[in-house]
């Protein structure tokens, strides 16, 4: 029965990767803890195993045919996130757990807001590019 | 357009501030920096949404995965089997956003983030 419902879950969260772009540890970690009954750190390191396989090639591939990948900007990020991550994982220790969920809740609905009312969107990259 | 010295910084800057996200709460950095694309390098939707999945592909938490994994604070069986689940419904997903149009898709995505953060905020701090 707990199998069924951590495949449905994980089904779940996959539409969200898809559809949003993410990696899905955005909803996986509130989830693990409220159906899981899981403590933040086990959560968010599961969160962060989920992470390590490329699952969202398959969606990847979508958006690709569909030539909506700027693969310099994709790369350059992945290096970034690589520097950072470690950084944040330094800070998170200093940072009360419930404090640090509440800063990132908040950050999210402020960058919500920020993109809600973002006016028409500036194309930059001229339609059928794939590459930077 | 050409890519500027200035540009590329912006963007590695952009991953260092999803990368530190990461680490800190267990995601992907995704969210943070789908959002600094579309607001401050002018991506459309879509393909800021597509861009972020490539930088999902390398491993890049692995170092904040090994922190947490010796502490024990990984549960293996739980994550093995989300993964099938999350490849299956990430490319179901992927073709239900090719059906909205770029504004409705920004407006889809801000919609639901801030759902996300809110319980997030809310669960943290509401009570």
């Amino acid at each position: 029965m707990m199998v069924l419902v951590v495949i449905l879950l994980g089904l779940a969260i996959g539409v969200l990767v898809g559809l949003m772009g993410v990696g899905g540890g955005i909803l996986l970690v509130p989830a693990l803890v409220f159906l899981m009954h899981m403590d933040q750190h086990l959560a968010q390191g599961t969160s962060l195993f989920i992470l390590l396989p490329p699952l969202g090639l398959g969606a990847l591939s979508v958006y690709w045919r569909r030539r909506q990948v700027d693969l310099t900007a994709g790369i350059l990020s992945a290096v970034g996130i690589l520097l950072g991550a470690d950084l944040g994982g330094r800070l998170a220790v200093h940072t009360a757990s419930r404090d640090l969920k509440g800063i990132f809740g908040l950050f999210m609905m402020v960058a919500a807001v920020l993109l809600w009312h973002k006016p028409t969107p500036a194309q930059v990259n001229p339609a059928g590019r794939n590459d930077g | 357009m050409a890519d500027s010295p200035l540009r590329l910084a912006a963007i590695i800057l952009a991953g260092i501030v999803g990368g530190v996200a990461a680490g800190m709460f267990g995601v992907g950095g995704g969210i943070l920096l789908i959002a600094f694309l579309v607001l401050v390098l002018g991506f459309e939707q879509h393909r800021a949404q597509g861009t972020s999945l490539v930088a999902l592909v390398p491993p890049t938490g692995l170092l904040g995965f090994l922190e947490y994994s010796r502490s024990g604070y990984v549960s293996w069986r739980v994550g093995l089997l989300l993964m099938p689940g999350i490849f299956f419904g990430a490319v179901a997903g992927s073709w239900l956003a090719q059906t909205l149009k770029p504004r409705r898709m920004r407006q889809v995505f801000a919609v639901l983030l801030f759902l996300i953060g809110a319980w997030q905020a809310f669960s943290a701090w509401g009570r």
